[in-house]
């Protein structure tokens, strides 16, 4: 057996039993599912009657349980199940959740929390204030160490097929760091200005604020970050590794060449890009036209690379794979994407004016001549890249332009944008036709396209309704022009000899470890999988490197893709009742009927609009992944982002539930106003503005920081109330609610205390003497429950009650700010510890104790009792008191069954 | 260490990493570390000026500040400290030493340093939180404060704590649930106990009564339980019948004197490592017409429990049927002047037997007339219960208690003021008036004087503290269970009972326990024998000896508290307390005058 007792939950109950069981010679494991031990006590401000400082004598209690010698203390960890394991012990799953901080190194300096670029409500505040995401629970957390409150990964940071931390750079843009954000979107990949402006953006596809009022434009704050990097003229500040000694070569240097050029590049390999065009860049370069994606830009984020030491041979194709590992290369990468364009497969294709879609687009981007002036012009596909040579034909004066798509539009692969985009410049779109000749003149050139009308059948593989031509349909579109756009190929003819080729010339590759057939040889992108778009083949560029240094490392192929979970993003929606709608940002977008020019249709974000717009991110995840704890954090290695929950299986001989208490919700309240009235707050939230911790050093009210002078309790906040379904009382309430009034009326001398109650109930040691003290301070005490509270437009509050005392007549009083005493509600997670024995509830779901009369702490489960308000409302004295019961229950169960392992002395 | 806590760091001399050699005479090597508090101190004080004044005194090798001395990773910089510049002497100017005396007496003995060569600075309770109107002033004083524990320490020499072996035998005082169910729990965790009786019976009050809230279990039963329970337990000595007359020896040794009352009386001694008290209470007995006491009809509140438990249908009272029941609550309870305290019991206790009341009769009428409904937690289903059964609930303002009288009729009439409609005078003709009393505090001075335990401004004992220590006492070993502590019902003394018995383990189950050395000693060769020290000590620790043949005090180290009230009446100046040595002491006084008022 590993310990004698288990005590789930370290809040005053758990300390209480784990210390005494600890003093009596058992060994004790405590398990607290926060970051610190205490519990709720450790939160408050003063304790009733005796308004001793609740830190004062809890930190004490704290420290004893971490240094206890019986006492082993897991803090940030939950017992996922307890069993009993036939010996009449207990096995108990642990998780201990990754805290993302070496426990031990941690000096809790605090300085991950400072340069921590989210903020999240701090429920250790009862979330009157902010708190990071890097964060120590409080200024007495013990032990005083830090945590990473990662909830998983956020969706648009899990949706980025390129790897990149999209919520990371959010973040920092909304910090006002924007060389750190573009140098996040550097450690992914150089081609930051590019994404900026080409990437389709499956990130703003899944932001959560899109069920809001739109989503975040993602794609247009990473071109914020890369347009101010430039105008900053600011080096590029990515480490990189010392020369390693081992040389690369990368064949192609589209985004997936370049990008695993620049990661291999930063790992301290010497790399050469190895290109057949007579320009480095690939379909960036050649084919994105220039009103989308500037050649500058393009060629800015390719300088990144050669910044970094990497050559680019250009009008190099590679023809032979052994011809370069003899030149010394250690490895190859194949990345040589789809540059040729498939035919129409019709009659007279060959005729003068029939092109291929990138074969057309290159020319244009190569400034070769095209002549398109007054032409009409067919643009055979529905694919981006047909979009773009209808667009790019528009602007080179071409009198007419039609796409002739086999399906319908919502059928098209095209972006939708793109779709829309050429439509308002003037693109026509004739759906569901098909080529069926290319009809021309006596001269050989094109006159028109003789097509035939489809009809659409059963969907296809591709979930697609299949096109089937409709006999006797045909017609001409008479044209001058047919761009076919219908699909591209790879070329990898002088490959096949070495490595695996498949259908369509794309090469083979695993597709996890991207190796090729033959060791050294990697292929990735488009090469291996057909075309795709940029994000794909820069995290395939991502994971090539990666996979070769691995490889080259004598490292197990694996380890790339560490994302956690992505987060629900009902839950994310749920944190918070209402939201406030703020303006989507406008698209930036400009269009004109004929345009004549390249010049980019999108603007840039000005910064006053990437600040509102990085500022309506919801933090899905918590931790945005901006690595500023990392970097800010003093001892080496002791954050580390990959760290992952850890579990722990141990032999009990008992165990005792302190799991507590949770707060009544007062939005289940609605006719208090709270979540609504910024100046209603809760019991909770007052102790914490009386706290030596408090958030504000005085007392003062939410909307407007104004010191109230005109303060109202509201008692019994959802207990004693069978329209919420708790018709229990709550116990505590009426005596922090009268601590309170004393501790408000000495920090404000001035303020007027006013309590509306049902009953007081004062009734403990020296509790009514302690309220007729709060009465003769001057606090008033009125009979009767408040039936609503109405707000004023200058945040003030007026309640509305009978009064009872005078008559019974209605009164609307005014406050400054209102206190609902919330009360308590039972712990459901108790039941859930054991999810084989029925650990059984009582009628309002705290944990039962069958004999509570004589066996106070002992539940359903022979060998598992209860300690303090898991069983129901307990104050701290019945707490203490219950949970020396229960560890007195406990001894008594171990000495019975002789489970004890003696500690030595 | 981080950079941003240290303000100064300082090696003193030269020699600062040689092996420590704290000896008496030799140079002191003392870190001191004075506290932010996150604010609760700096925001006041200067921090910084203090740590600058006081690195340079005599002894002073290294001197910090730091933000919460009392985290974990400020432990730990102490502690590397203690190492690093080989350390034999602590000073923590944070907050009251009631706080984290323990804390830092555990960084000195983790890292070597004897834990008696720490002092704690009070910088905070004694300063900042007292002088926030004066920043300047609080940092000169904290200035003072802090070269005074330097000179303590100074002087300081390490000390061993008291390792006192324990008895591992407990003695319960009261067989009521409370005494009853310690006693039981004290055997099942392996004790040897023995249990004084007064009555002839076990069992108390709860062995009188019916049916009980909250469960409905009846008091009796409960009762034959357990006492079936005491009596299968062989490690269980039940004393019926006797009292405790005498207590001595020590803490974890203590002798009993128990005086059993029989044809006979038997002084009869036992030995035990802890005792708990569970004396109970008494019930209030109203005057003679406090509400009409003495009037026939009107009973107490256990009276009226009586009658109900007995009952099998609908109430009688003398033969007489009773068809109105009127209650007043807080009789004896609540009273500026008398009893001041709630009783906390009885609101549950009569409501509860209104609902019996009503399962035997549904025709009865019943009206409550109260200050405040006190069903608190679960019980708050019977109050509805109650009122679902028909009974009226009338709250009467605290300046107008009802009034009981007799109409001409001999009829017992009771009028009050309802304030829940609108203050209107009510008048309740009334078989019966249920007079709601509390509890008192039971009268036993001798037990009180022979125990010395506290006793509040209620008259019931006194814990160590009355949120964290319930069951404790000032004197170690001695505990509190049950209502003798104050009022309580029989499942809240059954669970102080129980908190008791894991007490009394957690100080004997080991064997043995662990006492500060910090206590007054008598230099025999200067005592006279005066007596006039004895008078002086709250807790009986000193005793008479002879030493090469004179008469001179000795002190028990394990009674003794190191309260020092012995210290300055002996004329011979023969007493001397370790840890706080007259030397000490001078040697504080002078170093706070040291340090000019600025």
């Amino acid at each position: 057996m590993d310990y004698d007792v288990l005590v789930v939950g370290s809040g005053i109950g758990g300390m209480e039993s784990a210390l005494k069981l600890g003093d009596m010679g058992y060994k004790v494991l405590v398990v607290e599912k926060e970051a610190s031990v205490g519990g709720r006590m450790i939160l408050l401000s003063k304790v009733f009657p005796t308004l001793d400082c609740a830190s004062c004598i809890s930190t004490p209690k704290m420290a004893q349980t971490i240094h206890h010698p019986n006492l082993t203390v897991l803090t940030y960890s939950e017992v996922e199940g307890i069993a009993r394991n036939g010996g009449g012990q207990f096995h108990a799953k642990v998780k201990r959740k990754a805290r993302y901080v070496d426990e031990v190194a941690c000096t809790g300096c605090q300085k991950c929390e400072t340069a921590c670029t989210v903020a999240v409500p701090d429920q250790f505040n009862a979330d009157l204030v902010a708190r990071r995401a890097a964060y120590i629970a409080f200024p007495q957390a013990v032990p005083k160490k830090a945590v990473i409150d990662r909830q998983g990964s956020s969706p648009c940071t899990f949706a980025c097929p390129a790897g990149i931390e999209a919520h990371g750079y959010v973040s920092l843009i909304r910090s006002g760091e924007y060389e750190k954000a573009h140098r996040l979107v550097l450690d992914a990949t150089p081609l930051v200005g590019t994404l900026g402006r080409a990437c389709y953006a499956p990130c703003e596809s899944e932001c959560t604020r899109g069920s809001l009022e739109g989503t975040l434009p993602i794609r247009r704050l990473k071109r914020f970050i890369s347009d101010r990097h430039v105008e900053s003229g600011e080096d590029l500040g990515i480490e990189v590794a010392a020369a390693n000694g081992h040389r690369i070569a990368v064949v192609g240097s589209g985004p997936a060449g370049l990008t695993a050029a620049w990661q291999l590049a930063r790992k301290g390999y010497a790399v050469k890009i190895y290109e057949a065009a007579s320009e480095p860049g690939g379909f960036l370069r050649l084919a994105i036209p220039s009103y989308r994606l500037p050649v500058e830009v393009v060629e800015r984020d390719i300088q990144n690379v050669r910044d970094l030491g990497v050559e680019i041979a250009t009008s190099t194709p590679v023809r032979d794979l052994e011809a370069l590992k003899a030149e010394g290369y250690d490895a190859v990468l194949l990345a040589t994407g789809t540059p040729r364009s498939s035919g129409l497969g019709v009659p007279g294709e060959d005729r003068l004016g029939v092109m291929g879609g990138t074969d057309f687009l290159r020319k244009v981007k190569l400034d070769q001549p095209v002549d398109m002036a007054g032409k009409q012009v067919v643009v055979v596909g529905g694919g981006n890249v047909a979009m773009d040579a209808a667009r790019v034909a528009r602007r080179l004066g071409a009198a007419s332009v039609t796409v002739a798509y086999r399906r319908g539009r919502a059928e098209m692969p095209a972006h939708h944008v793109e779709a829309d985009d050429a439509e308002k410049e003037g693109v026509a779109f004739t759906f569901q036709v098909a080529p069926a000749e290319v009809v021309g003149d006596a001269s050989g050139a094109v006159s028109g396209l003789r097509c035939v009308r489809m009809a659409l059948g059963e969907p296809d593989s591709s979930g697609r309704r299949r096109p089937e031509p409709i006999k006797g349909s045909e017609f001409v579109i008479p044209c001058q022009v047919i761009i076919a756009a219908i699909g591209m190929t790879p070329d990898t003819a002088a490959f096949a000899g070495t490595v695996g080729v498949g259908r369509n010339g794309a090469l083979q590759a695993d597709p996890k470890t991207l190796q090729t057939s033959v060791p050294w040889v990697f292929a990735a992108g488009d090469v291996v999988n057909g075309a795709t778009d940029i994000t794909r083949a820069v995290g395939e560029g991502r994971r090539a490197a990666h996979m070769i240094d691995r490889w080259l490392t004598g490292g197990m192929l694996d380890g790339f893709d560490l994302r956690l979970p992505v987060v629900d993003k009902q839950q994310v929606l749920a944190r918070q009742k209402t939201y406030t709608i703020r303006p989507a940002a406008k698209d930036g977008v400009t269009l004109e009927a004929a345009p004549r020019d390249f010049r980019e249709v999108e603007a840039g974000l000005t910064e006053a609009e990437a600040h509102e717009a990085s500022g309506r991110c919801m933090d899905c995840a918590v931790c945005s992944g901006c690595h500023e704890c990392v970097a800010a954090c003093p001892v080496d290695g002791c954050i580390d982002l990959q760290a992952r929950d850890q579990e722990l299986e141990v032999e009990v001989g008992a165990v005792v539930v302190s799991t507590g208490y949770k707060l009544f919700n007062a939005d289940l309240k609605p006719q208090y106003g709270f979540g609504q009235y910024r100046n209603v707050i809760t019991g909770m939230q007052m102790d914490r503005l009386l706290a030596p911790t408090r958030p504000f050093n005085t007392i003062l009210r939410p909307s407007d920081g104004k010191v109230p002078e005109r303060i109202a309790y509201v008692m019994c906040t959802g207990s004693r109330d069978e329209t919420v379904g708790n018709p229990l009382c709550s116990k505590f309430c009426c005596m922090y609610s009268v601590k309170q009034n004393q501790l408000i009326m000495g920090a404000l001398p001035l303020a007027e205390v006013t309590v509306h109650y049902m009953d007081i109930r004062a009734a403990g040691k020296r509790y009514d003497e302690f309220y007729e003290q709060s009465k003769s301070m001057g606090a008033t005490y009125v009979k009767g429950r408040v039936a609503k509270i109405t707000e004023k437009e200058n945040g003030d509050l007026v309640l509305r009650y009978e009064d009872i005392e005078n008559g019974g007549t209605l009164v609307d009083a005014e406050y400054d700010l209102v206190v609902l005493a919330v009360g308590v509600q039972p712990n459901r997670e108790a039941a859930m510890l054991f999810p084989e024995d029925k650990l059984a509830e009582d009628e309002y779901f705290y944990v039962a104790e069958p004999d509570e009369d004589l066996n106070p702490g002992v539940t359903s489960i022979p060998g598992v009792f209860v300690a303090g308000a898991a069983a129901g409302a307990k104050d701290i004295v019945d707490s203490i008191l219950h949970a020396g019961a229960a560890a007195a229950q406990v001894a008594a169960h171990l000495e019975r069954t002789q489970a004890k392992t003696k500690v030595p002395a | 260490m981080s950079e941003e806590r240290t303000v100064t760091a300082t090696t003193g001399d030269a020699s600062a990493n040689e092996a420590p050699v704290p000896q008496e005479g030799r140079e002191r090597r003392i870190g001191v570390y004075v506290c932010h508090c996150g604010g609760n101190i700096s925001d006041y004080v200067d921090v910084a000026r203090v740590v600058e004044a006081v690195k340079d005194e005599p002894g002073v090798v290294v001197a910090r500040d730091t933000i919460f001395a009392c985290a974990d990773a400020s432990q730990q910089d102490m502690e590397e400290d203690i190492h690093t510049y080989g350390l034999d002497g602590l000073v923590v100017a944070s907050c009251s030493p009631k706080l984290h005396t323990t804390t830092f007496r555990g960084v000195a003995r983790r890292a070597g340093i004897n834990p008696y060569q720490y002092t704690q600075v009070n910088i905070r309770e004694q300063d900042s939180w007292a002088h926030t109107d004066d920043p300047a002033g609080a940092t000169h004083l904290a200035i003072s404060l802090v070269k005074g524990g330097i000179a303590r320490t100074r002087l300081t020499e390490p000390l061993e704590p008291l390792v006192v072996e324990t008895t591992q035998k407990a003695l319960v005082v009261g067989g009521g649930i409370a005494g009853l169910r310690a006693a039981i729990g004290l055997a099942d965790v392996g004790l040897e106990v023995f249990l004084v009786e007064k009555e002839q019976q076990l069992g108390g009050w709860v062995s009188r009564l019916g049916t009980m809230y909250p469960h409905d279990r009846k008091g009796s039963e409960l009762i034959d339980g357990l006492v079936a329970e005491v009596r299968r337990r062989d490690s269980i000595t039940v004393f019926t019948n006797a009292e405790l007359m005498a207590k001595s020896g020590s803490f974890g040794n203590y002798v009993a004197a128990i005086r059993i009352n029989t044809d006979l009386p038997e002084l009869v001694h036992v030995e035990v490592g802890s005792i708990v008290i569970a004396t109970g209470f008494d019930t209030y007995e109203p005057a003679a017409g406090e509400f009409g006491y003495g009037i026939e009809g009107v009973v107490t509140l256990p009276e009226f429990k009586e009658l109900v438990d007995a009952s099998h249908g609908p109430l009688t009272y003398h033969g007489r049927p009773v068809r109105t029941i009127a209650y007043i609550y807080c009789v004896g309870n609540r009273q500026p002047g008398g009893n001041e305290y709630c009783s906390k019991y009885c609101c549950a206790a009569t409501v509860h037997a209104s609902v019996e009341v009503a399962k035997l009769d549904g025709k009865v009428h019943q009206y409550h007339l109260y200050r405040d409904i006190r069903t608190y937690g679960k019980y708050e289903l019977m109050y509805t219960e109650s009122r679902k059964r028909g009974s009226v609930y009338m709250k009467f303002p605290e300046d107008t208690p009802p009034a009981v009288a007799q109409d001409a009729s001999g009829r017992l009439v009771v009028t009050t003021h309802d304030t829940l409609t609108g203050g209107e005078e009510v008048t309740i003709p009334a078989d019966l008036v249920v007079l709601v009393t509390g509890m008192v505090p039971r009268k036993n001075e001798e037990l009180m004087g022979l125990l010395k335990l506290p006793v509040g401004t209620d008259g019931f004992f006194n814990e160590i503290h009355p949120k964290l220590r319930p069951v404790e006492t000032v004197v170690d070993g001695v505990l509190i269970a049950g209502a003798c502590q104050g009022p309580k019902n029989s499942t809240e003394s059954v669970a102080s009972g129980l908190a008791a018995v894991t007490q009394s383990a957690a100080i004997l189950k080991v064997g043995s326990a662990e006492l500060d050395p910090l206590v007054a000693t008598v230099n025999a060769d200067a005592c006279t024998w005066c007596e006039k020290c004895l008078p002086a000590c709250p807790y009986a620790a000193i005793e008479k000896t002879e030493v090469r043949g004179r008469t001179v005090a000795t002190i028990s180290p394990s009674t003794c508290k190191g309260c020092g009230g012995c210290v300055p009446v002996c004329p011979e100046d023969a007493i001397d307390l370790r840890g706080y040595t007259d030397a000490q002491i001078r040697a504080v006084i002078d170093s706070m005058l040291e340090e000019p008022v600025a």
